[in-house]
Formats: C-alpha cells, sequence, structure tokens
C-alpha cells in the first residue's frame, strides 16, 4: 500500500480535469460550510431589539423650573435647568453600567465608587470618561425630545 | 413452539428472571481476578476505567477526590437544574414570581433551589481546587499538556455557567451582578461592544438578556462541559492514568514479571481474545496473567513485562473509591442545603441599584480589579492570567518533580503559583468583607 507513490508522484501529479473537480467541489463544500457558520452568527445578532426607544419626549420646558435637577429614571437620564439653558445627562455609569444617584456634588455610582461633578466629569473613581450629555430639541408639538444616540459635547446647553 | 422441546414451556420460562439479569449484566459478582477484569471490561458504565488502576492513583491524599467532587457536583447540578426547569419561565414579569412559587407552593423547591445554588458555588470551588492539585503535583508535565488545557477551558466554562445562571431569578443580585459583568466584557478590545450586545441582545439588561443566558444557562454550556469533561476524562487513560511519580514505574530486578514487553503484549492481546471462552473463575497462570488491552495501548503505560506489578484491579479498590466521593459529594450538599437557603433579595427595579452592588463572590476578586481600572482589571490582567494558564505546560519544560505534592524541584514553580493564588483570594476576600457602600473601605468587624 505504502509505496514511494506519495512522496514523490503526488506533488507532479497532472493537474487532470478530475482532480479540478475534486479541489472545486472541496471548495465548495467549506464554503458552504462557513456560510452556515457566518449565518449562524449573524442569526444571534438581533436586527431589532424590545427596549426602549433612544428618541423620546420628555414633556414640556415649563415643566422644569429653573435650578431643577430632575433624574428620569427610567428613561436612565437626568434633566437640568439652569435659566433658559437646559440639558440631559446620562446617569449610567461610564464605568460599568450602574445607575449613578445625585449627590450634593454632582453623581456617585453606587457600585465601585465613581464620582461625577454637577456637569458629569468625573472628579473620583474608576469611571474612564465624563457621563454623556445627550441632544436636546424642541419638536413641533412643543414638547422637548432627548436623542441619546446622539452625544454632544458636555457644557453644550440647549437654549429654551 | 418448538416441536422437539419435550420439557414444558412453563419449565423453560422459569429462568426468565435470571436470563434477563445475565443479559444485561454479563458477569455475576466477581470472585476472581478474571472476574473482575471481564466485569470491568463489559459494562458500558465501569469501562471508562481501566481494569487495574495503580495504586498510587487511589492515594485519597494525593488527589483528594477534587476531579471526581468536580464532576459528582456537576451530575448533581444537571438532575436539580432539570428539575428546576420545570417550574422556571425565562420571563422579566414571571420569573421572580417563580422563585417565590418554589418557596411557597412546590414541594421541596427550596430544597432543590439550595442544593442547585450550593452545588454551583461547590463546583467553582472543587473545580478550581482540582487546579491547584494539579499544578502542585505537576501533573501538567508531559503528556499531560494538552489534558491541562481541558482543564483550564472547563474552568472557564464553570464559571461561564454560574454566571449565566446567577441572572435567573431576576432579583436584584442578579440584575445588578450581570449588569457590572456584562459591562466589564464591553472593555474587551476591538469587539468589547459587540460581544456585549450579543450576550445581552439588546443595549441593556432586559428580556433578551434573560432569555439569552437561559439558553446559555440550560442548553448551550452544559452540553459543551459536557462534551469536554468526556474528552477530559478519555485523555487521562490515554495519557497513561492519573500521574505519579518515575519511581512508582521503576524496573526491579527482581520482578514479578519476567516476560519481554513484545511477548507480554502479545500475551495480553490473546488474553483478551481468549476471555469469552474461559470458565469463570480460572486463574491464568504466571506470566499470562494480565487482563485487559493495555498491551495495545500506545502511550506511556504501555511497560508491560518489565515494571512490577504496582497495579490492583479497579473493581473493586477504584470503584468504591469514587461510589464513596459520590456518597459525601451527595451527602455535603444536602447537609448544606438542609442548613442554609440561597438567598433571594429583592425583585429587579432598575430605578435603584443595591449599594453596594456586588457579583457573585468568585467574581469579586475581578470587581475589586474593576475598581482600579476597568480596563486593565476587568480584561487585562484575567488574560493574562488566563493565557498564562492555557500556555503553562507549554512554557514549563523542565522535567521532574512529577507525582509528588509540593516537591523540591518545582520550588520556584510552585511559589510562583501559590503567590498568584493567594493575592487572587486576597483580593476575594476584600471585595466580599472590606467592601461597603459606593465601594469604600469598611471593615467587618
Amino acid at each position: 500500500m505504502l509505496k514511494k507513490k506519495d512522496s514523490n508522484e503526488d506533488q507532479a501529479q497532472p493537474l487532470t480535469p478530475r482532480r479540478v473537480l475534486a479541489w472545486l467541489s472541496g471548495f465548495s463544500l467549506c464554503g458552504s460550510a462557513i456560510i452556515t457558520v457566518f449565518s449562524n452568527f449573524t442569526f444571534i445578532k438581533p436586527r431589532a431589539t424590545y427596549g426602549q426607544p433612544n428618541r423620546f419626549s420628555i414633556g414640556r420646558p415649563e415643566d422644569y423650573p429653573t435650578g431643577a435637577r430632575i433624574a428620569l429614571e427610567g428613561r436612565r437620564i437626568c434633566i437640568v435647568r439652569e435659566g433658559d439653558q437646559m440639558a440631559a445627562i446620562s446617569t449610567t455609569c461610564t464605568h460599568l453600567g450602574c445607575i449613578v444617584s445625585s449627590s450634593e456634588t454632582g453623581f456617585a455610582c453606587p457600585c465601585h465608587g465613581s464620582r461625577y461633578d454637577q456637569d458629569g466629569n468625573v472628579t473620583a473613581g474608576p469611571a474612564p470618561k465624563a457621563l454623556p450629555w445627550y441632544r436636546l430639541s424642541l419638536a413641533p408639538n412643543g414638547e422637548l425630545e432627548v436623542d441619546k444616540d446622539n452625544e454632544i459635547e458636555v457644557g453644550t446647553y440647549f437654549k429654551v | 413452539m418448538n416441536n422437539h422441546t419435550t420439557t414444558s414451556p412453563w419449565k423453560t420460562r422459569a429462568g426468565l428472571p435470571e436470563n434477563v439479569w445475565r443479559s444485561i449484566f454479563r458477569n455475576p459478582l466477581p470472585v476472581s481476578d478474571l472476574g473482575r477484569a471481564s466485569t470491568t471490561f463489559t459494562n458500558f458504565f465501569l469501562h471508562l476505567h481501566p481494569v487495574k488502576v495503580h495504586r498510587h492513583s487511589l492515594r485519597a491524599t494525593y488527589t483528594w477526590g477534587l476531579g471526581l467532587i468536580s464532576f459528582f457536583l456537576f451530575l448533581i447540578l444537571t438532575v436539580s437544574g432539570i428539575l428546576l426547569m420545570f417550574y422556571y419561565v425565562p420571563s422579566t414579569t414571571q420569573a421572580y414570581d417563580r422563585m417565590l412559587d418554589l418557596r411557597g407552593t412546590v414541594a421541596f423547591g427550596v430544597f432543590l433551589r439550595n442544593m442547585h445554588r450550593w452545588a454551583a458555588h461547590g463546583m467553582v470551588a472543587a473545580v478550581f481546587l482540582h487546579l491547584c492539585r494539579v499544578f502542585l503535583t505537576g501533573a501538567y508535565k508531559p503528556p499531560r499538556e494538552f489534558n491541562w488545557v481541558l482543564g483550564v477551558v472547563l474552568f472557564l466554562l464553570t464559571m461561564f455557567a454560574s454566571f449565566t445562571g446567577y441572572l435567573l431569578p431576576w432579583d436584584q443580585l442578579a440584575f445588578w451582578a450581570i449588569t457590572v459583568g456584562t459591562s466589564i466584557a464591553g472593555y474587551a478590545p476591538v469587539f468589547g461592544k459587540e460581544i456585549r450586545f450579543l450576550l445581552l441582545g439588546d443595549s441593556n439588561v432586559g428580556q433578551e438578556a434573560l432569555l439569552r443566558f437561559y439558553v446559555l444557562h440550560v442548553a448551550v454550556l452544559p452540553v459543551l462541559i459536557s462534551l469536554l469533561v468526556a474528552i477530559h476524562f478519555w485523555r487521562i487513560r490515554k495519557d497513561g492514568g492519573l500521574s505519579r511519580p518515575p519511581e512508582e514505574d521503576e524496573f526491579v530486578p527482581d520482578g514479578i514479571l519476567k516476560a519481554s514487553p513484545a511477548l507480554a503484549a502479545e500475551a495480553s492481546a490473546a488474553v483478551v481474545a481468549q476471555q469469552p471462552a474461559r470458565a469463570e473463575g480460572g486463574e491464568l497462570p504466571g506470566e499470562q496473567r494480565r487482563y485487559g488491552i493495555q498491551g495495545l495501548v500506545k502511550g506511556p503505560i504501555t511497560k508491560a513485562g518489565n515494571v512490577p506489578d504496582r497495579s490492583v484491579f479497579s473493581w473493586p479498590n477504584l470503584f468504591m473509591a469514587e461510589l464513596v466521593v459520590f456518597l459525601v459529594t451527595v451527602a455535603g450538599v444536602l447537609l448544606v442545603s438542609v442548613f442554609f437557603n440561597a438567598p433571594l433579595e429583592e425583585p429587579v427595579n432598575i430605578m435603584h441599584p443595591p449599594n453596594p452592588a456586588k457579583a457573585p463572590w468568585y467574581f469579586l476578586g475581578l470587581q475589586e480589579m474593576v475598581s482600579y481600572s476597568a480596563f486593565w482589571g476587568g480584561v487585562g490582567i484575567p488574560s493574562i492570567e488566563v493565557l498564562l494558564l492555557l500556555l503553562l505546560p507549554y512554557l514549563d519544560r523542565k522535567p521532574g518533580g512529577v507525582g509528588r505534592w509540593f516537591s523540591r524541584e518545582r520550588l520556584l514553580a510552585n511559589s510562583l503559583f501559590l503567590t498568584f493564588v493567594v493575592l487572587n483570594i486576597g483580593l476575594i476576600v476584600i471585595g466580599t468583607f472590606f467592601r461597603g457602600p459606593n465601594w469604600e473601605f469598611v471593615s467587618p468587624w
């Protein structure tokens, strides 16, 4: 069975139609296997999620008196109003996703002790970056709209 | 009916129970060495074991039975887990109520949940201690390198299985531990956010995450673990049984066996072939006393012929030891489950994280490191540790010191490993007892 055949002749074998066909079918079989695996991975990545929408209305500007710092806990944002300036600051800790609570100096995270100032800048703890600010806009019906897909620079207020 | 039969049909059926029994168990309880060999060899569950096992492998103080304990805890988890599945619904609106039902209406509900919870904690601990045993006895050295790698993967899968199970009660503890845990995954380079999204099926922990964790916990991970455990066991035998010091296999001039290795292998193959024909109880004389196919198995065990026989029959020595370990494990889990209830906190309240929000105890070392730096504590250092563990047998190529606890030849390796273990346990202790609200340092006293 094991003659010198496989060591010498194998490399020198001519490319017969039979061998070409064998290679082609081999490639296509492997290809379909790869596509199967790929489709499985795309399958488990949801295209639509069932959670909350990232763009939502938070009511009229008059609902927020000046000097207010109102946390909309379900939305995971805090609405701040100073005079005619308003902002929507995220209350999801940038460290590991816990919800920060308002403290005298700003925000404090209960999970790993991150601290933020009133504007959401990190003052202590392991948080790697400031709490994001989200774009606020006034919808035609006079209600404020927050867009959580749209992060703006910290300190950019929206004039009501 | 057969016309040639002269006896009454009732007479020939009289042996029915015995005939059924003998068709299932081909051998009666063995009284001879040949019987012990064929009982082990012809029973599906027993044949996973060798017919004979080295005496050194049976020393309780060598293995402490930790691998077996891990496996038996996995069995307990499978059974109790399947039972719990009959009452559990992976839905954010129902999961917590089902936990209360286990308490209030299901017979032995609390007890089964306790068993499942404590066995899970026990398995994480047992697998880790097993890993320590294998390291400290140098058992990962050739030819057992790959089995060590499988073991490390099994350790990680055990942690992951435990982690996915943690979310299912859908209480405050579960929700925030998983929020923190999956955020750590988000810090992995390049694919971090992607992995987190795939795990949660959404951008936050919610219904999708609960369903995904449930599927991972009851289907994907148990199947993966079972498969790897099977390979892990199979490799033990293919790698020549449990590790032991080389002098256990040393040549003794006055050995019991005198046949040349080749002859011995031939003889043992012949014995296998002859076995069914031989009458029960027939002892093979002298040199031919070798029951099994060790002679045919490639690998370090094939030393037949020039080594003294320091092995004993698996029946009853090994099987009795396994039975004892099994019973002790079951009894231990039962005892803990009778006296301690698995915790169940308030139902999930997304608005109010508990303060402090702590992960399960075996992840508290990780959480402690994460409180210094999310990337390095949660991803960087753990990845380096896991990589070092996986590559260990390929990095440490120094032979010697195998098969003994704290061998002097392995002083450096063992000291390094113990430092690493003590550091990690230290972090867990700090995270568990010394961290209070806002993760501030508190004294437990």
